[in-house]
Formats: structure tokens, C-alpha cells, sequence
């Protein structure tokens, strides 16, 4: 009973594992899957050869003596922040400590993690060591390298029968009790750990490397003549001592959020959590990250009192647009505001003003939807005065020269420039793909026929024609006088792009829906605004969760065409900055593998977390 | 407070007296949803003029011009490899761009699928072994991105030895090196077309012969193999086509006489057929979709919906034929490139009698000054194009693989079990029950991964492998007109992923048709 | 104020005389429901022929006929899901047309009840039967809880108010969508085959809570093979067949004397 209550608002299907297959006693084990038939057993002696000789190729270049895998250790802040201040490094690390908190709150209070069977630990562990043992035999290394790390795999692969030893022993004792008290609910597999307390093992465990596993200290030293620096020892003080503070962060977050979670109302705390999410990205970048210096004066005399006016103004007109008996003369007032947002466009203005009249247009608009009684208006308006001062606060420290002081055209650049673009083009386009598609399946020719020219235009080009179109082509399609960064206008070539990949996920998820659902909101007199917000969607978008994450993966993994038109994301540092540096000439196969697995760790990590989704909401079986 | 309004009784039992008569506009819903509708139409023709116009302003103001005379003019362009590595013109050289596109997407789409469906059922083996590789090559070639892939392939096809006179593995058929990878190659010579005649009579008896064994099967039940008959008649008449095939070299007189009458024909003809064809089409649409709203006793019924869709199509057949009449240069257009046509293939069967439909070459390594190189005898694979290529098959392959197993998969159990249980042996199961349920699964994400391969191509502008993308932006970095060149690429890429899904559309309604 | 739907108690003449079984006399209420020669048609189907019927306060009207008749169609006009063609329909002195302010007042006074139930998966049983008071009759939350809970108790499932629809059975899936109409105060309801998507042992539950209401005074226009039901319910049948009425009449008379053939010929198929 307390489950239930605990996940209102989810969808639980109950998930029933299943049926477990007895194990097998490994000898058959092998018999069955290896050697079932002369023609199995020829397909097992081939590709466990081609597996070998991969293997083999792989572990000699890797360790190939001439490999330079210090181009890599040495670059590695390019990569990551590529020329951000050294002396203003300390911002990079609130944003990094700011998203842990977050992270840590968020796997607190949606009570993430999933109780992991101890044995299961203990056989992947004695699994991990035989494969590092027989890595170890097929790669090339001198003869005291290979028993140090035999005796390394010995080491994990003991541990990990040990654990498994452990666990069979307490659910022997355990097992017989548990299934007398709790009905059997876990007893039968004896203790189990969460997959939160490996995750935080394994992290420490890295951080503890940090300080005692000699990786070596690599850097440029910027003398009279740069040359690099490459010492042996732990990694450098400015490494270890800020992803210890970051461990203990996260740690730490994750604590407070249980503490919490259970004295705070769940779904506000999720929503807050939510918004702050939602918010973190540009308050970093522009705030934090970038610096702006405020002209106060400017700020006092031109942006406060425009804020001002729209904030008056603006929760004047929603409160009054929100009452229940404003009717249809609320819809023509919201037309007209409309109308007035684009008439402003035709007049010298500041842009802020017209920004500020469209979203109070989309407010007014969306305002009958979301008419109600007191509660509900002041909600609203409180929703407008949010949105209102954020935007106006990112329009001003946007506009604002940057303290950062960086060679090139932008402050960001390597990973982080590829997280950055990958977050706004999904936070852009995800609105603009659920507009997209909800005007594809409108009963509306004209939106359907728009929607669709767009949507199959987009899909049919390459990404790269969009992405060279709009950072050369952009700056001719503005007015005089107006500007955009080149970052800025790859960002909205690429929401649109993705946002037609959106548009047809989330059609598929709103073709789902049954025509019943429909007239069921239409027949207790719901207005169109109305059903789509709450019927409609909610029910889509669970539906199209798969595709979408795998939409997601598309964007992020896409963003590497960046290094194409020359900015510099890590893709573009790797191949292109890094073997041009003298000490590092020809390293361009070593940094490409590095960045592969950095896109390759993030990837994977994504694809799981879609298919336990899947699963657990148990999409697939329906 | 906020109890509904209900309307209070008047009073009067009639209900007629408190009908409304007339309903106000902003309250009408059909006027609100054209209203809105139209609005929307007009804010965004609005924003595409206002950007156009000061996209025209701005042009004029950099002295940047738009026009497409770069297609005739002469330009200073090498390109890597393709038909014409020295392009007279810009045109030549975006089309040997785009050539070398088709030739990738091609050759990559037939690759990737042999290995997308292998890595699939590589996927579903009993074999543990099998398929953990399988997963593997999945799990990561689907998760690194592409673009990594294809410059990690480069870089280290890049590190190969140089290529020296004895270069291996086997030198004189097989070679590799930095400079790429060279094969024997096999080609059509000048006889192939006559051959291809011959054929063709072929595939027309195989039809026939295929026919008749299915209908003496019908007859006696006897296992008469008509797929393997009329397979073996084709590849009958392609061995006898062989030696035979000078025989239809007067083919090529018709063909020559076809183009002259295309040539005497007046503009006015392809105008009149075009226009013709355009109202014909929308007033056959048109009745059709009237017919098929008015019911037995004439009444016809349309909804705003159907009108505007009536409208529309009357529309587009008027702007199509006012396009055709005043723009004469498109039937002139058709009739001069059909009779260049006609005349081109006249050519192909104006051959010497003795010339072979197939011509076979080894490579060769040859020595231009100081350092040897490739011939161009063999089949060579550059460097960029063996990344490009290795790069969207694997790719590719991982993604097509799991379309195969979900598809495999997909078909309920049940399937396999009632097939067993009337006596199917497993590989009839498999080829009769199966296999036709799966692919009907199968193709339309198969289908999108092949417009996926098509479009990936472009990443090759990062290794320097010169398809449209890469000849694309060469053209515009020389002449500046950047705007005509996009226009051409997404033309390019549109038609190309139009093709794509007509063919695999026209698949699918033809698997769906069998399954009724 | 009328409140007949939150006040099963609420007594007047008429309902007392259905409570006693006699043939109702409903000459002189209001006429809630007035069709006018509709037509509709789909495509070139005629789904409507010139229907005409008036349907009283508090009358309770069964509509019957084969598949394909044209009831649902019918039914489904009066709460405009489906759009005639041609003629009037006019609900509670609020004609039908193009007015958007006329349709949402009359949706809001009709409520539905759909043969598949129509629940909203994504939500509680509480929040599908809340939702539309809180939105569209701008109720406050608490209010429309303490209502939902109340008309929960009412069809006899209170206790289910957290759970989501895919845990309920057809026939507490169909009380809650009666509930979730009721929440409205509808002045009518429609049932489109309430029961017709329901295993036999549920659909008494059902037709018992749609009895209860029907006795306390609500306007009903049900379609429906249930004929037990017809019979001790409805205060009229009305008999449809190609889109036309063919027969209207008091059940007993309906049942006992038929007068036009076809509906002989449907009596004698279903009976």
C-alpha cells in the first residue's frame, strides 16, 4: 500500500520478472550453448578465433610502446573546457557541483536504483577477473608487467567469489527465515545490494585511485619555450582535490535528498527539482560560466522598468484572461496581443520588448486552458511572473560583455561545448517537435499540410547541409543591425532538425491513442487546449519514451558534425588541435578512440536507462 | 458561486422561441478554425518574405550574387576520383559530385544489408559465443558516432604502409596501402547492351515458365520448383546471350529513328501532352472523391475539409499547366534531352559485332616519376572512400541487424508452433511462416536506415572523399554562390530519399497485398 | 436549483410515480431534447434519415435497433461528437450549430457514458472523475474531491479512489466513467451500449446504479440490448432501423403490440 501511494502520478504496471532457468552446471552449461552440434561447435571455434585475434590486435596497439597516450593525458582540460581560464577554473566547478547536486537530490527523491542480488555481484566480479587475466595473457606486456596484473585479476576474481561465498552462506540462513516472515519477497536471493551503493563504491574507489594509483603528472609548462611536462606520481593537486570535494558533494546531496524526500510533499519536490533541471543549463552557461559584467546603470534604467511594465501588465491581463466567465472576448484580446507582437517586429525596437510581447501573446493564448478558480489563476500568474524574469534575466546577461577573457570566439568549447549544444538543441526542440506534431495530426488541412512540407523537407536532407546553411547563411537572412553568433545559429538549425526527428516520435505516441480518449474529454465539454494538455499528451509522450531517448542519443551523438564547419568540439580538438602540437605529432588515432569512448560511455549509458524504462513501464509487451 | 448556468426555464414549453437565430463569427467554430488557419499561413509566408527580402537586401548590399551561370562557367577544381577528376564546369563537377554520392549509397546500402542481416540472426544464435559478438559489434558501433568512426577508420588506413611496386597482400590482384585499396575489376564492355537485350527476352520466358510450373504444381501437386526454373531460364539465356547478342546490334536504327522524330516535333506537342495530363489527373482525382461522397439518392455531403482539398487540387492542376504554358524552355527541355537520349543509347548498339558484354582487368602498380601509384587498370578503393564506405556499413550494419532480430522476434510463438504442429519441417517454418511475417516488420525501418545510409554519405566531406557535399562546398568557396549550391544539395538529397521511399513504399504495399 | 445529480433523494411527482412503477405522466414537462429531421451521412451512407423525436424532463427513453441502425450515430449527435448535416437539434433551449459557446454549454450538460468506457489510463480513478469539474467547471479542488468521493460512495466504489483504471474490472471501470459523467451535474445523460462491452456478471451492477438514476429524476436516452432493462426502466422505446424511427411507444405497449412489421421481425429475432 505505501508503494502505491509513493508513485502517484506513474503508470506502475506491475513488472513480473521472468521465470528464472535453472542454472546450469557449467560443464553442460557449455555443452548446451558451445558444442549442442557439429556445425555450433565449428561456429564456436571460428568466431571465439576471430574474438581472440580481435582481441589480440586490439590489446597490442593499445599498449604499442609508441602509442601516445600522453597527448591525451596532457590535453585532457582541452578536451574538456578547451581554453577556459586557468585562473577562472573555480567556476567550471561550481556548475560541476551544481548539476551533481541536482543529480544527487533527483536519484534521492525519485528513488532511483534497483536492489542487486549480492551473488550476481560476486559471479560478475570472478567473471571481470578471468577476463582481465586472459587480456592479460594475450597482450604484449614484459613478463613482471604480466604477473602483476595476473596477480591484480587473482586479486578481483578471489573478492568476487569471496562476495559470492558470503551471500550463499546468509541466504541459506536468511532464506528459510525470510520466506516464513516477508512471504519470500527477496529471501530467495539471498542478500542484495543496490545498484546506488555500487555505483557509489565504484566512484569512490576512482577518486581514491586519483590519490594513490601513480597515472602520472602530465601538463604543459608555459615557460619561454612550452614543452611538456611528464612526471611520475598521482595526478596533480588541482585534479584529486577537486573530484574528491565533487565525490563528497554528491554523496552528501544524495543523503540530504532522503532525508528530505520523506518530510516534503513528493510532487512538489519533484516539481521544483524539475524546474531547477530545466533552469541549470542557461544559469550556468550565462551566468556562472561566462560572468557577465552588469552596466547597473543600464540594468536600473532600461531592463528593470521594462520587466516591470510586463509584469504588471502581464499578470493584470492573465488574471483577468484566466477567470471563468472572461469567455470568447478573452480569446480575441489574446489575438490582438498577438497581432501587437508583430507589429512590433516591423518597428525599430528593442529586442527584448517584442521577445516579452510574444511570450505574453503564448500566455494569453494558452490562459483559457488553464482558467480556473483563485488557486489556479494565481498559479498562473505566478507562472508568468517565473518565466518572465528568468528570460529577462538570460536576455540581459546575454546581451552583456563576458569577463571571461578567451582566445577565439566563444568561452566553452571541447566536451563541455558538446554537452552545451546538445542540451539546448534538445531543450529547444522538444517543444517545437510535440508543435510539430501535434499540427501534423491536426484536423486542420492547413496546419497538417505545413507541418508536413517542413517535417519531410527536414528528414530528407543531411544534417550537414543544415548545419553549413545556417553558420554561413544566417547572418544574411537578419535585419541590419541585429546579430547572431555562429554557435547560436548552428543551435537553431539543429533544434529544427531534430525537432522534425521529435515531431514524428511523438506522432507515432499521439497515433496510439484511441479515438474513445478523445471523445471521452470532448463529451465532459473540455476544450481542444484542454484535452491535448491533459489528456493527450501525458498519454503520447509516455508512449513514444523510447524513441524519443533514442532521439536523444541521435543529438548528442550528432553533435560531433560540429567539428565539421570548425568549431571546436572535442571531436574537432582531438583530430584537428592536438596532432598539429609538435610534442604530439600523428596522435590523431589514439585521441580519436579517446573521444569515441567518451561518446561511447555516454551512449550506452543513455540506451540502458531507455531499456529499463521499457521495461519497467512494460511498454514493450503491450 | 460557480454553479452552471443553467438557462432558467422561460416559461414557455416551446423551445423553438429561444433559438438563437444567427451565430456571431468570433463564435463560430468552422469560422475560427479557417480564421486561425489562414492566420497561420499568413504569418508564415509573412516571415518567409521578410527574411528573403532582406536576405536580397543584404546580398545586394555585399555585392553577392545568387544566379546558377556557375553551372556553364568554367572553374579550377581537382577532384579526388570519380568520372571526371578535371570538371570543365561547375555542373560537371557537382555532377561527378554527386555520382560519386550514388555510387557510395549504392555499394554501402547492398554491403550493409548482407551484414545488418547477418549481424541480426548472428544476434538470435543459440550459439553463446555468436551471439555475444554480435551484441558487441552492435552495442558499440551503434554508439559511438558515425563521424568518429569514419576519421578513426581514416586515420588509420592513413598510418598503412606506402605503396612500393611490390606491394601485397597478393600483389597484382589484391593490394593495400596508404593509398588505398586496389582489386580486380570487372566491367561492362561495349556488347553489354545487346547482352542485356537478350536477357530481358529471357526474364519474359522466365515469366511464362514460371507460370506453367506453378500451374502443373497446381495440378498434380508435384514439387515443380517454379522459382529455380525460372531463374535457371534467365541465367539460360544470359549463357546464350553470350554468343548470340551481335544479333541485335539493328536495334540501335530504331533508336536512332525515335530520336529524329522526337527532334521534327514542334514545342507545342510535350506542352499540350503536359497540360493535358495535369487536368486530366486532377478532374479524374476530383470526380473520383465526388463520386465517392455522394450518396445513392445524389446527395453529396462534403465537409470543410473536402472542399478545401477539391480547391486545392483544381489549384495546383491550373498552376501547373499556367507553369507549362509559359515556360516553354521545360518542353523543349524534354524533347531535346529524350532525343539526346535516343541518340546515346543508338550509340551503345553501334559496336563492333565481335565486342564482349563483359570485360574483366587486374590492377596494376605504375611508376609516374618518382614514386609508384596505383594504375588504373584495377578497382581502387581510396582512402577516404574505404573510410566513408566501412564506416556507414558498419554503422549502418548494427542498426539494420536490430531491425532484423526485433522483426524475427516479433512474430508471436505461437506462429512457429501451429506451423510445427501441421508438419512443417523447421526450415519450412521458417521460409514459409516466418521469414514473410518478419520482413513485412522488417523494411520500413530498414527502409529509413537506407535513407539514413544515403544521407551519411555527406559526413565524407570530413575525409576528403569528394561527393556532393565536399565538391559542393569547393564550388562555393570558388564562385561564392553559396545559396545556389544549397539549393542544389537538398534537391539532390530530396529526390534521392524520394526514390528511396517510393521503392521501399511500393515493397511494402506489395507485402501487404500478398498477406490478403 | 435542480441538483438531481448529487441528490439522489431529491424527490419530485414524476420520479415518485416511476419509484411506484406506474406509467408516468411527463405531458407537461419541458421539452429537454428536440430533434428536427436530422440527417448525416457518411460518405454516401445515410447514417440519419429526417430523425424527429422530443425527449421530456425526466424522461427516460431506450433506443433500440439493430447494429447498424443508426443509434449511435444519433445519440452521439446530440453531444455534437458527430456534426448533422441537416435539420435541428435543440438541448435544453441551446440549438446545436456552429456556436462555440452553445456547445460548450451543452456539453457541459450532457453527460456520456461510451460502450469501452473511455477512462483516462494516465490518471487515478479520483483524478478522471475530478478532472473535467476542476477545469472545465472551474470547482475547487477540494470541493470537487469531496463530490467525487461522494459520487464514488453513490455507484459503490469508494474504495478504488487510487487506484488507475487498468486495475479495475469492466464493470467498476463502467461505474467509475457513470461517476465521472455525474461529476458534471449534467441535467442529461447518454449511454452509448453501456453494457455491451461487459461479461454478463458484471453488467447487473451497472444496470443497477443507471436504474438508481433514472429513479431519481435524471433525463436518460440509453442505448441498449438489454431489454429487462427497457422494459422496467424506460418510460418510452423508441425503434430504429436504416437511420429512420421506425416506432415509438410505451414499453408495455411496445413489447405487447407492435405495430409496424420490421419491428415484429426484431422482436421476434432478439426476444
Amino acid at each position: 500500500m505505501s508503494e502505491l501511494s509513493s508513485t502517484t502520478g506513474n503508470l506502475e504496471v506491475p513488472y513480473t520478472p521472468p521465470p528464472v532457468t535453472p542454472k546450469l552446471p557449467p560443464r553442460e552449461w557449455i555443452r548446451a550453448n558451445l558444442f549442442s552440434s557439429p556445425f555450433n561447435s565449428t561456429l564456436t571455434v571460428v568466431s571465439g578465433l576471430v574474438i581472440l585475434g580481435i582481441l589480440r590486435g586490439l590489446l597490442s596497439f593499445l599498449f604499442n610502446p609508441i602509442r601516445q597516450w600522453d597527448a591525451t593525458a596532457t590535453n585532457l582540460r582541452l578536451l574538456m573546457t578547451q581554453a577556459y581560464p586557468e585562473e577562472q577554473y573555480i567556476r567550471v566547478w561550481v556548475s560541476t557541483a551544481v548539476i551533481l547536486i541536482l543529480s544527487g537530490l533527483s536519484l534521492a527523491v525519485w528513488r532511483a536504483g534497483s536492489a542487486v542480488p549480492l551473488s550476481k555481484v560476486g559471479r560478475n566480479l570472478v567473471a571481470t577477473g578471468a577476463t582481465m587475466a586472459l587480456l592479460t595473457l594475450l597482450a604484449p606486456f614484459s613478463a613482471s608487467a604480466t604477473v602483476q596484473w595476473l596477480i591484480a585479476s587473482a586479486v578481483v576474481a578471489a573478492g568476487g567469489e569471496g562476495i559470492r561465498r558470503f551471500s550463499a552462506i546468509r541466504s541459506g540462513s536468511v532464506g528459510s527465515a525470510g520466506s516464513v516472515g516477508s512471504g519470500g519477497s527477496s529471501g530467495d536471493d539471498g542478500r542484495t545490494v543496490t545498484t546506488l551503493t555500487l555505483l557509489g563504491v565504484a566512484l569512490t574507489g576512482l577518486v581514491v585511485s586519483l590519490w594513490v594509483v601513480p597515472y602520472g603528472h602530465h601538463s604543459f609548462i608555459l615557460d619561454r619555450t612550452p614543452r611538456v611536462m611528464a612526471e611520475p606520481g598521482t595526478v596533480a593537486m588541482t585534479t584529486k582535490l577537486p573530484w574528491t570535494v565533487m565525490l563528497v558533494i554528491l554523496v552528501a546531496a544524495y543523503f540530504l535528498g532522503r532525508s528530505l524526500r520523506d518530510r516534503l510533499p513528493t510532487n512538489a519536490t519533484r516539481a521544483t527539482l524539475l524546474v531547477s533541471w530545466l533552469l541549470a543549463p542557461p544559469v550556468l552557461l550565462y551566468l556562472v560560466l561566462r560572468d557577465p559584467s552588469f552596466d547597473m546603470g543600464h540594468v536600473l534604467g532600461t531592463d528593470l522598468p521594462i520587466f516591470g511594465a510586463y509584469a504588471v501588465g502581464g499578470a493584470v491581463l492573465l488574471s483577468w484572461l484566466t477567470r471563468p466567465t472572461t469567455g470568447e472576448v478573452g480569446r480575441i484580446v489574446a489575438a490582438l496581443v498577438l497581432i501587437v507582437g508583430f507589429c512590433l517586429f516591423l518597428q525599430p525596437m528593442r529586442m527584448i520588448v517584442r521577445i516579452d510581447m510574444l511570450m505574453l501573446a503564448c500566455f494569453a493564448l494558452a490562459a483559457p486552458t488553464f482558467a480556473g478558480g483563485q488557486r489556479a489563476r494565481r498559479r498562473y500568474v505566478v507562472g508568468w511572473l517565473g518565466v518572465l524574469g528568468v528570460s529577462s534575466w538570460l536576455i540581459t546577461a546575454i546581451n552583456t560583455p563576458s569577463t571571461v577573457d578567451v582566445p577565439g570566439d566563444f568561452f566553452m568549447g571541447g566536451l563541455s561545448l558538446t554537452l552545451l549544444v546538445a542540451i539546448f538543441t534538445l531543450v529547444v526542440s522538444f517543444p517545437l517537435g510535440i508543435l510539430l506534431a501535434l499540427a501534423r495530426t491536426s484536423t486542420m488541412p492547413i496546419f497538417r499540410l505545413l507541418a508536413t512540407w517542413f517535417i519531410e523537407f527536414v528528414r530528407g536532407v543531411p544534417l550537414i547541409t543544415i548545419l553549413i546553411f545556417f553558420s554561413i547563411m544566417v547572418p544574411l537572412f537578419l535585419p541590419r543591425g541585429m546579430h547572431l553568433s555562429e554557435l547560436a545559429a548552428v543551435v537553431v538549425g539543429y533544434s529544427l532538425f531534430s525537432a522534425a526527428y521529435l515531431a514524428e516520435n511523438v506522432r507515432g505516441g499521439l497515433q496510439s491513442i484511441t479515438r474513445g480518449q478523445h471523445e471521452a474529454a470532448e463529451a465532459v465539454g473540455m476544450t481542444t487546449g484542454q484535452k491535448t494538455v491533459f489528456i493527450v499528451l501525458p498519454q503520447a509522450l509516455r508512449a513514444a519514451i523510447p524513441p524519443l531517448v533514442g532521439q536523444c542519443i541521435g543529438v548528442f551523438k550528432e553533435t560531433s558534425l560540429l567539428a565539421i564547419i570548425g568549431l571546436f568540439d572535442v571531436l574537432y580538438i582531438a583530430r584537428a588541435v592536438m596532432p598539429n602540437q609538435t610534442e604530439f605529432m600523428g596522435s590523431t588515432r589514439e585521441n580519436v578512440l579517446f573521444v569515441s569512448l567518451i561518446y561511447w560511455i555516454f551512449a550506452y549509458q543513455m540506451s540502458k536507462a531507455s531499456q529499463r524504462i521499457e521495461k519497467r513501464t512494460g511498454l514493450g509487451e503491450r | 458561486m460557480t454553479q452552471p448556468t443553467h438557462s432558467s426555464s422561460t416559461g414557455s414549453s416551446n423551445t423553438h422561441a429561444a433559438v438563437s437565430a444567427r451565430v456571431p463569427l468570433w463564435r463560430d467554430v468552422v469560422v475560427l478554425k479557417w480564421v486561425t488557419q489562414v492566420a497561420l499561413l499568413a504569418v508564415v509566408l509573412g516571415t518567409m518574405w521578410f527574411l528573403a527580402s532582406q536576405a536580397g537586401d543584404n546580398l545586394r548590399a555585399r555585392n553577392i550574387n545568387t544566379d546558377f551561370d556557375f553551372i556553364e562557367r568554367p572553374v579550377d577544381i581537382q577532384l579526388g576520383e570519380g568520372i571526371d577528376t578535371h570538371p570543365d564546369t561547375g555542373g560537371r563537377a557537382l555532377w561527378t559530385g554527386m555520382v560519386n554520392t550514388l555510387r557510395l549509397s549504392i555499394a554501402g546500402i547492398a554491403v550493409a544489408t548482407v551484414l545488418g542481416v547477418i549481424v541480426g540472426l548472428a544476434r538470435l544464435s543459440d550459439n553463446w559465443l555468436v551471439s555475444r559478438l554480435a551484441s558487441t559489434w552492435v552495442e558499440v558501433l551503434r554508439n559511438v558516432p558515425l563521424l568518429v568512426q569514419m576519421i578513426f577508420y581514416f586515420s588509420v588506413l592513413t598510418t598503412l604502409p606506402r605503396v612500393g611496386l611490390d606491394t601485397g597482400p597478393i600483389n597484382g590482384w589484391l593490394h593495400i596501402s596508404n593509398k588505398g585499396i586496389s582489386m580486380p575489376r570487372v566491367f561492362i564492355a561495349d556488347g553489354f547492351y545487346q547482352w542485356l537485350v537478350v536477357v530481358l527476352i529471357g526474364a519474359v520466358a522466365a515469366r511464362f515458365v514460371h507460370r506453367r510450373r506453378t500451374r502443373i504444381h497446381d495440378e498434380t501437386g508435384a514439387n515443380t520448383s517454379p522459382m529455380l526454373w525460372a531463374i535457371g531460364t534467365v541465367a539460360l539465356f544470359g549463357l546464350v546471350g553470350l554468343f548470340v547478342h551481335p544479333a541485335f546490334s539493328w536495334l540501335g536504327g530504331v533508336f536512332g529513328a525515335v530520336a529524329e522524330l522526337l527532334d521534327s516535333l514542334p514545342v507545342i506537342v510535350p506542352q499540350v501532352v503536359l497540360a493535358a495530363a495535369a487536368i486530366g489527373l486532377a478532374a479524374r482525382w476530383i470526380l473520383r472523391f465526388l463520386a465517392a461522397h455522394r450518396s445513392a439518392r445524389g446527395h453529396l455531403a462534403l465537409t470543410d475539409d473536402d472542399w478545401f482539398r477539391v480547391i486545392f487540387t483544381a489549384a495546383a492542376s491550373l498552376a501547373i499547366v499556367f507553369l507549362v504554358v509559359r515556360w516553354t524552355g521545360l518542353s523543349s527541355w524534354i524533347l531535346n534531352s529524350g532525343r539526346d537520349l535516343f541518340h546515346v543509347i543508338e550509340a551503345k548498339f553501334d559496336v563492333d559485332g565481335a565486342a564482349r558484354p563483359f570485360d574483366a582487368m587486374r590492377p596494376d602498380i605504375v611508376q609516374k616519376g618518382k614514386f609508384p601509384n596505383y594504375g588504373v587498370n584495377g578497382l581502387t578503393l581510396s582512402l577516404g572512400f574505404a573510410a566513408v564506405f566501412f564506416g556507414v556499413v558498419f554503422y549502418t550494419s548494427a542498426f539494420i541487424g536490430e531491425n532484423v532480430r526485433g522483426g524475427i522476434l516479433a512474430v508471436p510463438k505461437g506462429q512457429t508452433e501451429a506451423a510445427l504442429a501441421v508438419g512443417l519441417t523447421r526450415g519450412q517454418v521458417i521460409r514459409r511462416v516466418v521469414l514473410p511475417q518478419a520482413f513485412r516488420i522488417i523494411l520500413p525501418p530498414t527502409g529509413n536506415q537506407y535513407l539514413n545510409l544515403t544521407k551519411n554519405t555527406s559526413l565524407a566531406i570530413a575525409v576528403g572523399y569528394s561527393e556532393i557535399v565536399q565538391v559542393g562546398t569547393t564550388v562555393f568557396n570558388q564562385t561564392g554562390r553559396t545559396l545556389p549550391v544549397v539549393a542544389i544539395w537538398m534537391l539532390f538529397y530530396l529526390s534521392c530519399s524520394l526514390t528511396i521511399s517510393v521503392i521501399v513504399n511500393w515493397f511494402n504495399v506489395r507485402m501487404q497485398l500478398v498477406e490478403r | 436549483m435542480n441538483d438531481a445529480a448529487s441528490n439522489p433523494e431529491t424527490s419530485s411527482p414524476a420520479a415518485a410515480a416511476a419509484a411506484s412503477g406506474q406509467t408516468r405522466d411527463l405531458s407537461g414537462a419541458r421539452d429537454m431534447i428536440v430533434c428536427e429531421d436530422v440527417s448525416k451521412w457518411y460518405g454516401d451512407f445515410q447514417a440519419l434519415d429526417k430523425v424527429s423525436a422530443t425527449i421530456k424532463e425526466q424522461e427516460v427513453v431506450v433506443v433500440l435497433g439493430p447494429s447498424g441502425s443508426g443509434k449511435s450515430t444519433w445519440i452521439r449527435c446530440i453531444n455534437r461528437l458527430e456534426v448533422h448535416q441537416e435539420g435541428r437539434i435543440v438541448v435544453d433551449d441551446v440549438e446545436l450549430t456552429n456556436d462555440m459557446r452553445n456547445i460548450e454549454k451543452v456539453r457541459s450538460e450532457v453527460g456520456m457514458v461510451f460502450q469501452q468506457f473511455n477512462l483516462f489510463p494516465h490518471l487515478t480513478i479520483r483524478d478522471n472523475v475530478t478532472l473535467a469539474p476542476i477545469w472545465v467547471r472551474k470547482k475547487p479542488r477540494a470541493e470537487a474531491e469531496e463530490q467525487a468521493m461522494a459520487l464514488l460512495e453513490r455507484v459503490g466504489i469508494p474504495e478504488q479512489a487510487d487506484k488507475y483504471p487498468g486495475q479495475l474490472s469492466g464493470g467498476q471501470q463502467q461505474r467509475v466513467a457513470i461517476a465521472r459523467a455525474l461529476a458534471m451535474e449534467p441535467r442529461i445523460m447518454l449511454f452509448d451500449e453501456p453494457t455491451s462491452a461487459l461479461d454478463p456478471e458484471m453488467i447487473k451492477e451497472v444496470l443497477d446504479v443507471m436504474k438508481t438514476l433514472a429513479h431519481s429524476g435524471m433525463t436518460m436516452m440509453v442505448v441498449t440490448h438489454e431489454m429487462g432493462f427497457a422494459k422496467e426502466v424506460a418510460d418510452r422505446l423508441i425503434f430504429m432501423e436504416d437511420g429512420q424511427i421506425v416506432e415509438q411507444n410505451t414499453p408495455d405497449l411496445f413489447f405487447s403490440n407492435p405495430t409496424e412489421e420490421r419491428t415484429k421481425l426484431f422482436l421476434s429475432q432478439i426476444l
